[in-house]
Parts: structure tokens; sequence; C-alpha cells
């Protein structure tokens, strides 16, 4: 008799710590990253229609996941961008979708020329042997993808770190590279947050403990918006993204966050004090 | 009596797991048992293994197993049920390295040291850019250079997704 998702889940949380929480051997090992699923194809139909998506060496988009990461729980995803964003070109929208996660589409970024270079990195939940698909939408309308197959599993139900619970909400910017004046800038913004899938377990009253996770963040410098966020809770805990910003004039970046408790977050930095 | 019968059938049987517990032989893995602190602290000592790994121009495959940990022994018994295509695999690049533990060694219990470090498991970890550094997770398998010390690649926590033939070879040949 099949097990029943739910219980699956209660039996592998059962044992841990002590087990390896990762996947079955068995599962399918031939897929090429490319491929489809059938989970794909149903979202391509909800999501762009009928609509062409370049691939391979015609996208502008890379995706860059590892065949296997540390934890499914917090799979480092690096979205490149193979053009430049400028006024005149620029990616627009950006999808990130795990395909066989309980809700696949982990975030929709509506981007502007203000980021400069429209590269991106997060980390992102995998609940279990997956495609990682980024799909972006230039100015012009045309849509390009990269896709990624990735060997983790338990990523949404993988035990919460609770150990800064006191700090929910506490938005932090970070220059990784100090402040390029005038050209292209990395930085980083992250929310201390739990980002509850509704598919955790709590260790003590073995109940589960319900989603509540970030779903919006939105980021401008100097009152100008770099990029607005809808985020899953296949965003991994404590969200955070790199991206990059143009410093031409003094101003302060700005993050507004607000999560499905109707949590409201601010942070801010001004660069040119840090660097 | 029937008490004193059914004790020693679960005693008997305790002991039988955990003396199944360990890489299969034909692997011909170095056996490390952990030095046992006053305090507690299990120490693995991988220098040993280091140099010979370095004589015989071979990498680390350390394997940190428990003796009490079901999913260990279904990781060996696959490694067993695959010795003909594995074995081969396995030899000529790596020297496997088999760290006997039991779940109840915690991340703070557990020292691993090296040519270059000594150190608990999460501070371990840090040190040589190995992201699991969060949670320690039996059984956990390192691929290590042997004069470094340092990941050849990063691992996964756990090894249920290297639990078919193609996906062992995967990690051995490093793909990533």
């Amino acid at each position: 008799m099949p097990i029943r998702p739910a219980r699956r889940r209660l039996l592998a949380l059962a044992l841990w710590p002590f087990a390896a929480r990762a996947a079955e051997g068995g599962l399918p090992t031939n897929v090429g990253h490319g491929d489809s699923s059938t989970q794909w194809e149903h979202l391509r139909g909800q999501l762009f229609g009928t609509r062409p998506i370049a691939s391979g060496a015609d996208s502008v988009v890379q995706l860059v996941v590892p065949l296997r990461a540390a934890y499914g729980a917090s799979v480092p995803v690096k979205i490149i961008t193979r053009v430049p964003q400028t006024p005149e070109r620029y990616l627009k929208r950006l999808t990130l979708l795990v395909d066989k996660n309980p809700s696949p589409i982990a975030a929709t970024l509506d981007l502007t020329p203000a980021l400069g270079q429209a590269d991106f990195e997060t980390r992102l939940r995998v609940d279990e042997y997956s495609h990682l698909r980024a799909i972006g939408e230039l100015d012009n309308g045309t849509l390009h993808m990269d896709s990624r197959y990735v060997k983790v599993s338990g990523g949404c139900s993988a035990p919460p770190n609770r150990s800064a619970l006191d700090q929910i909400g506490k938005t932090r910017f970070r220059l990784p590279e100090g402040l390029h004046p005038g050209a292209v800038t990395p930085v980083e913004v992250s929310v201390v947050h739990p980002n509850d899938t509704g598919f955790e377990l709590n260790q003590v009253s073995l109940l589960y403990i319900p989603p509540h996770f970030v779903r919006r963040v939105q980021v401008a410098y100097a009152g100008q918006k770099l990029f607005d966020a809808e985020t899953d809770f296949s965003v991994s805990e404590n969200p955070s993204w790199r991206f990059n910003f143009v410093p031409r004039e003094r101003g302060l970046l700005t993050a507004e966050v607000e999560d499905t408790k109707d949590g409201r977050f601010t942070g801010s930095l001004d660069p040119w004090a840090v660097s | 009596m029937k008490t004193l019968h059914i004790a020693v059938v679960a005693l008997a049987a305790a002991l039988s797991f955990a003396a199944q517990a360990a890489f299969p032989t034909a692997y011909s893995p170095i056996e490390v048992q952990p030095q046992v602190s006053a305090s507690g602290q299990h120490e693995f000592d991988l220098r040993p293994a280091q140099q010979r790994a370095r004589r015989g121009g071979k990498a680390l495959y350390v394997y940190l197993g428990a003796s009490d940990c079901a999913y260990c022994r279904k990781y060996e018994q696959f490694l067993e049920a695959n010795l003909r295509e594995l074995v081969p695999r396995f030899a000529p690049k790596y020297l496997v390295v088999d760290l006997r533990s039991q779940l109840s060694v915690t991340a703070n219990q557990l020292i691993l040291r090296t040519e270059a470090l000594r150190l608990p498991y999460a501070d371990f970890q840090r040190a040589i850019g190995d992201q699991r550094a969060r949670l320690l997770v039996y059984p956990n398998v390192w691929l290590l250079d042997a004069a470094s010390g340092k990941p050849l690649m990063q691992m996964p926590a756990g090894t249920g997704t290297f639990q078919t033939v193609p996906e062992q070879i995967e990690i051995l040949d490093l793909v990533e």
C-alpha cells in the first residue's frame, strides 16, 4: 500500500536527526538539464501560453545550480543575464520555478534598467529531484529560459532553524564587494524569517507548523525601483537576494518586506557611508 | 525467565546490528575508531589515512557512519550489493576511510583531525569550506584531497542521493 505523502513526511521526520534526509536511491537519474516535465508543461501553458521560449545558446538567461546541494532546504541558485540592463533593452521579468515543489512558482521578479546587470543569487527549497527553471522576459516581450536538474529532497519539510525568532523581519543590506560609483555594484538584501512552508513538523508537538513566509520584497535605490519580488515558501528561510545596482548619485538602498501574516518590515543602507 | 530471554535476544540483535556496521571490506577501507576523551569528545584522526592516500596517489573517500543508524546500513548494503560495479570505480581513485561513530555523538562531540586542522564538526566544516556545517547528518561522506584535506567538491547531507550505481559513479567522478 503506498504511503500517503503526509505520512511519509511524518515517518521521515520522526527519524530526524538520525536519518539522512536525502532522497531514496532509484529516482530518475538519466534526466537532462534541458528536459521537460509534466509539471513544466502544465506551468508553461498557465504562465506563458503558447509563446515561444528561447533556450540553450539562444537564451539570454543562464541558471547556475549544483547537481547536489548540501541541503535540500537551501539550494544555492544563481541567475546570470547575458545582456546588460539598459533602458534600450532590459530584462523586465524573471520567474523562478521548481517543477516538483508543492508550490512550484518560487518567485516572480519585476525588474528595471536601474539594476545595471540583471544577475541574481538566492537560495531555494527543493522538495524532490526536480528541474529548476529561470524564465526571463525581455522588454520586447521575448521569453528566455534555462533549466537545471537538481538531485536533492526534503527541502520543504526540513526542520526549521529557529535561532533568531526575536529578530523576525530584520532586513539587512550588505555590499560584498564595496561601492563602485557609477558602475555595476553587487549588493545583498536578506530578511530574518523562518519562511515556514506548512510542511515542517514541530518536533515537540508533532503538529505541522502553519505556513508563514515572505511574499513580497520591494527594493529601491535613491527612491527609484530596482526590483519587486513576489515570493513563495520555495525560497529558503532567511530569504536573501544578491543583485546589482548602479550608484550614480547619493541615496539610500531600501527594502520593504511583507509576509503572509501581514508583517511589514523595512531595511535600508546608505552605501556611500559604508564604502 | 521470559523477560531475560527477550532481553538476551534484543541484546544479541543489537550487537549483530552494530557488528554489521561498516563499509564493506571489498572496498579495502581503513577503519578509524575515535579516541574518546573524558569529556565525551570523539576524535577521529585522519592523518594516517592522508599519508597513505598521498603515497598511493589517491584522494580520500571519508565515510562517517553510526553503528545504530538505519540509513547507514542501507548505504552499506547498497555498496555491498554492487561490489562488482563499484569496487573498480573506487579503487583507482580513492582510499576509503571508515569513521565508526554512533548517533549519540553530536556535532559538538565529534572532532575531526587532519594534518592541517583539529576542530569540532561545525568548525571543521566551515574551515574546509563545506556548506554542511549547520547540521550533522549520519551517514556523512567527504571527498577530500589527501594533501590539503580540502573537499574535492561539495557533497550533500546524507547518502540518499547517490544510492544507485550511476549516481554513486557520478559522485566518484565529481560530477557537479
